[in-house]
């Protein structure tokens, strides 16, 4: 490999790969819990006892998914409201945790709508979902 | 071998001028400057977090999956 036949464009494409993985932005960043404390553990599986519970509310219309990643109540009924509120908690904490733990505490809300598209998409037809426009639709 | 790094110098300099930047503030002790930090998020690589957790509380993965793993 001779430097010297690198035209001028593949050195300015070099030097900025340089220049973005020494300031740490490199291209594909992955964020994820880096440390599973015992609060966001808690979280990931008081979540995961309560999701066919939670999937039975969905498949009612009684709770649907909203677009800021959580969930809502769109029907009166106390119990579900019940497990909205905790499933809520639930999820702030993984998502402040991941805020946290990858320093994008200034970006909580682009984490929250993240995760309310992946929310969106994993929905399984028949349910609720709020669209980015915040018009809620049957999937 | 300096000729060589000569061709390097002004694409460096050329990068350096946009993504090396440096703030100096002078002013009043008393009247502190905010400077507005932008943060660049990597949303693709937040998908697949996204997508690993939801898996996992729907079941459909065990909990080794929420460690990202590198591409």
């Amino acid at each position: 490999m001779t430097i010297r036949k690198w035209n001028a464009a593949q050195r300015i494409g070099l030097s900025a790969f340089l220049l973005l993985t020494l300031a740490g932005v490199s291209p594909g960043a992955q964020y994820e819990i880096k440390e599973m404390t015992p609060e966001v553990k808690t979280a990931l599986e008081n979540r995961r006892n309560r999701f066919d519970q939670l999937q039975a509310f969905e498949t009612q219309g009684v709770l649907g998914e909203n677009n800021r990643g959580y969930v809502d109540v769109l029907q009166h009924h106390p119990e579900a409201r019940a497990l909205a509120e905790v499933e809520n908690k639930d999820r702030r904490t993984i998502y402040q945790t991941i805020a946290q733990q990858n320093n994008l505490t200034d970006a909580l809300e682009t984490i929250e709508k993240v995760f309310a598209e992946v929310q969106r998409e994993k929905a399984s037809p028949g349910k609720k979902i709020q669209r980015e426009d915040g018009r809620w639709v049957t999937k | 071998m300096i000729k060589n790094n000569l061709e390097w110098f002004f694409p460096i300099l050329f990068l350096l001028t946009f993504y090396g930047c440096t703030v100096k503030a002078v002013g009043d002790p008393q009247r502190p400057i905010t400077i507005q930090a932008h943060i660049t998020v990597d949303v693709k690589g937040l998908q697949q977090t996204a997508t690993n957790i939801e898996d996992f509380v729907s079941g459909e993965k065990p909990e080794e999956s929420l460690k990202t793993k590198p591409q």
